[in-house]
């Protein structure tokens, strides 16, 4: 039962995650090479906290300030780029963070911070947490998706220029979706913080901002349905490819290439071409 | 260490770094395609480098093989890997080039193990005064002359072929390549070939300077190879090259002077969102 | 045309000169447009039409000039804040978002200060009055048979009119049309030419850059021509178009 608890709260923790990216992402239409950096400040954060004694609800709040607040920033530095120049730059903060973490002796440096407790209620507690946070978070992205904002959204997504020349502030709409989503993503950390129990400046490379980032595209920009399916799959495969564990980047690097070549709208591109599809019979 | 020896460490840095980055940016030109897996080439360079300089005791020839190889190797992956997917947006192209890269570096550790290798002797280990004193290895020097000759060989190249000719059109202008008369997907494979070869040149002078090869020594090399197109303005040849020179110097400068603040590959992506702040499409490019 | 003297213009343009590279495309223009005026605004292509209109909403920073809306300097405002003191452009090169429908697309811009303040975007869901503002404008446009429609299912003279139904409801105080006639048929670009000199009245001005000189002719009472980035002519209608210099320029080409 452990076991499954384990495998489960890991699968909520992915949704949360790819969900937060999958608002900067998906519905405002920003690449983001370097979300992972934000699941860091948030593991940092929450578990910093923790081993000072606080109990894990209580460092929620706090890891997605903190997440938010530095998200504000990179996302009004990243306001400046676009296109392939941001896809870049996001791909430097995710460095930039774990070389910045390596060199703090406060955070652990190199050897990142162990022994971080266990949360209240243990294993059954930490699962509930992250179940309802999860819901929650994704009735909040519903909840935007059918209003003003997420209309909004729909337009900078697909046309900056021509939101700006209908009257949009742009620039506003962006920073909102990037503090929502780093918000998000430090949510995520401070679950995942103890959910693994052990963190470091490795657990929040690049390798994981580009496999959030393969779950939302795999899911299918934007759909929050695909979205969530694609990081429930991807996140538990490694448990289903234990027997091959040697050749896990190998599969999992092939399966991005197959994704990409075969499936470039993603699972939600999917149900969109059926319901075209049902739409025009 | 001397001002000037940290400046000519930095520009053999930057050689390398030119020499890696030239494909890419030639390649953006030519598909507007951010190409990670093009460090995988450079990867396979060294590997050929080391194993056919240790089998036939010839450096030259291990270099000219592990040139042509990867070449066509680079060609390949055209082919197999953006070909299909040149329609897509940006973005599905550089999400299965990450892919690519990823799995490759495993299919490295599968076929050569996951240990480094090294040569078997050493080549060009000797060490010359070159200025005043300033000591440098044989491989070293030979890093910026290669990087020297290749580059203007390429420059020749552009200038006096049709081919050539045709490829710069299209970079500035990929419909122009049309008019010029010359087949488009000639010049994308030709741009593949040459800037494939230049990766697998940069492996081998890596794998030289360090006296090893090991399966993620693509990982740093692929990542900082796109800042440097980045800085250098996304497609422009010139850019990329004078952003590869600045970026080896200033991380040689920089690894000394806040070393304690930020490891060098940090480093480098510090001054890139600095100059991306300042200057958003790039030190080179206009408005 | 009395109004011309009397009171200040609605919108001020000073000497604003765009470059692309080493090209000037706008070379000192100078206009001033009056409220509840209807002014045309022609010449050959590549003159600057569009350069000049985009210098305006601020697409494009010239290397020189100011840009006056109702007595505010506004040449150093970003677009969204130009648009918002209340200008709007129907752009030649039209930008419909493909994944809307035509009612979406015009709604979204009735959409005021949801537009500006994501806190007032996320707490609003009913898109019902925009969507009846949007319903009547592109009945008034003429598509109201297409609302339900996606752009990429419409031939381009009916995204031209989504453009206009688009840029009117802004309810701009300054209305910019860069070519809404083009790829219109004959009924149509007269239809449309009605609704446009109707556009006009207290609190909106209009102006129109067209090659359809018919109906410039038709609706226009005042003229602006510009040639080779240069301002060439201004005037009433009539007496520019029996302007030498603007025959030559102009006419000369196309007639
Ligand atoms: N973005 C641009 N970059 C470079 N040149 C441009 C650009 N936009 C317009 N031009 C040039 O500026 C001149 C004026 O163009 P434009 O304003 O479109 O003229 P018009 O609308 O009067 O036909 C033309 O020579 C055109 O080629
Ligand atoms: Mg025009």
């Amino acid at each position: 039962m452990a076991y499954e608890m384990i495998v489960l709260t890991n699968m909520l923790i992915a949704i949360l995650f790819a969900q937060s990216l999958n608002l900067i992402t998906g519905f405002c239409g920003q690449v983001s090479l370097g979300h992972a950096a934000f699941l860091g400040i948030g593991a940092y954060t929450s578990a910093m906290l923790t081993k000072s004694g606080l109990p894990l609800v209580a460092t929620f709040i706090p890891a997605m300030v903190i997440a938010g607040t530095i998200g504000l920033f990179v996302g009004a530095a990243s306001l400046r780029v676009r296109h392939d120049f941001l896809a870049i730059t996001t791909m430097g903060v995710s460095f930039l963070f774990t070389g910045i973490i390596r060199k703090q002796d406060m955070l652990g440096g190199e050897m990142g911070i162990a022994g971080i407790p266990s949360p209240e209620g243990g294993r059954v507690g930490l699962l509930l947490m992250a179940l309802c946070l999860t819901i929650l978070f994704i009735i909040v992205m519903i909840y935007i998706k059918r209003s003003w904002m997420g209309y909004v959204f729909d337009s900078i997504a697909e046309d900056e220029d021509t939101a700006s020349i209908i009257g949009i502030d742009v620039r506003r709409f962006k920073l909102f979706a990037f503090i929502l989503g780093t918000a998000g993503a430090g949510l995520a950390g401070a679950l995942y913080a103890h959910q693994v129990r052990f963190i470091g400046p490795d657990s929040f490379g690049f390798v994981e901002s580009v496999t959030v980032l393969s779950m939302v595209i795999v899911g299918g920009i934007g759909s929050i349905w695909g979205v969530t399916i694609a990081a429930a799959l991807l996140s538990v495969m490694p448990q289903f490819f234990q027997v091959i564990d040697d050749y896990k980047l190998l599969v999992y690097g092939m399966l991005l290439f197959l994704a990409m070549r075969f499936l470039p709208e993603g699972l939600g591109g999917l149900t969109k071409t059926f319901r075209k599809d049902r739409g025009q019979t | 260490m001397l001002a000037i020896e940290i400046l000519i460490q930095g520009l053999i840095q930057g050689s390398i770094y030119a020499l890696i980055a030239l494909g890419l940016t030639l390649v953006y030109g030519l598909l507007r395609i951010l190409h990670v897996a093009h460090a995988s080439l450079f990867t396979l360079g060294g590997y050929l480098g080391v194993l056919i300089t240790n089998a036939t005791g010839s450096l030259f020839l291990a270099l000219l093989l592990a040139m042509i190889i990867v070449g066509f190797v680079g060609m390949a992956s055209y082919r197999i890997l953006y070909y299909p997917i040149l329609s897509r947006p940006p973005l599905i192209a550089l999400i299965a080039s990450i892919g690519i890269f990823i799995a490759s570096e495993e299919v490295f550790r599968i076929i050569f193990g996951p240990f480094s290798i090294s040569y078997i002797s050493p080549p060009l280990q000797n060490q010359i005064d070159v200025f005043s004193g300033i000591m440098l290895s044989e491989a070293r020097i030979m890093v910026v002359l290669l990087a020297f000759i290749l580059l203007l060989g390429m420059n020749w190249l552009a200038r006096q072929t049709r081919l050539g000719i045709a490829t710069r059109a299209s970079v500035v202008d990929p419909d122009m390549a049309m008019s010029s008369g010359v087949n488009v997907e000639t010049i994308r494979y030709s741009i593949f070939f040459i800037g494939s070869a230049f990766a697998a040149a940069a492996g081998v002078m890596v794998s030289l300077l360090n006296n090893l090869v090991e399966p993620t020594m693509g990982a740093v090399p692929s990542y900082k190879a796109l800042a440097i197109i980045v800085l250098g303005g996304l497609g422009s040849v010139r850019g990329a090259l004078i952003a590869s020179l600045m970026l080896g110097v200033i991380e040689s400068f920089g690894t000394i002077y806040f070393g304690n603040l930020l490891d060098r590959d940090s480093l480098a992506f510090a001054f890139l969102i600095l100059v991306l702040m300042i200057r958003p499409k790039g030190i080179f490019t206009k408005g | 045309m009395s109004a011309r003297t009397e009171t200040q213009p609605i919108l001020e343009v000073k000497d604003i000169t765009v470059t692309f590279g080493g090209l000037k495309a706008v070379d000192r223009a100078s206009l001033s447009l009056y409220d509840n005026e209807l002014l045309g605004f022609i010449g050959p292509n590549g003159a600057g039409k569009t350069t000049l209109m985009r210098a305006i909403i601020g697409m494009i920073t010239p290397v020189s000039g100011h840009i006056i809306l109702a007595g505010q300097d506004i040449s150093r405002c970003r677009i969204v804040e130009r648009i918002n003191l209340g200008m709007a452009l129907a752009q030649q090169i039209i930008k419909p978002l493909k994944d809307m429908t035509l009612l979406d697309n015009v709604a979204l811009a009735a959409g005021g200060d949801k537009l500006l303040s994501p806190v007032k975007a996320i707490l609003n869901r009913s898109r019902q009055q925009q969507q009846e503002v949007a319903n009547s404008l592109l009945r008034e446009v003429g598509l109201a048979h297409s609302v339900h429609k996606y752009p990429t299912e419409l031939p381009l003279g009916y995204l031209k009119r989504l453009e206009v139904a688009r840029a009117l409801a802004r309810q701009p105080k300054v209305l910019l049309l860069d070519e809404p006639l083009a790829g219109l048929s004959k009924t149509e670009a007269e239809g449309m030419a009605n609704l446009i000199m109707s556009l006009p009245r207290k609190g909106r001005s209009v102006i129109l850059i067209e090659h359809n000189l018919a109906q410039v002719r038709r609706i226009c009472k005042t003229l602006y021509v510009q040639h080779n980035g240069c301002h060439l002519a201004f005037g009433e209608t009539e007496d520019v178009l029996a302007n030498r210099d603007v025959q030559l320029a102009y006419l000369g080409k196309s007639e």
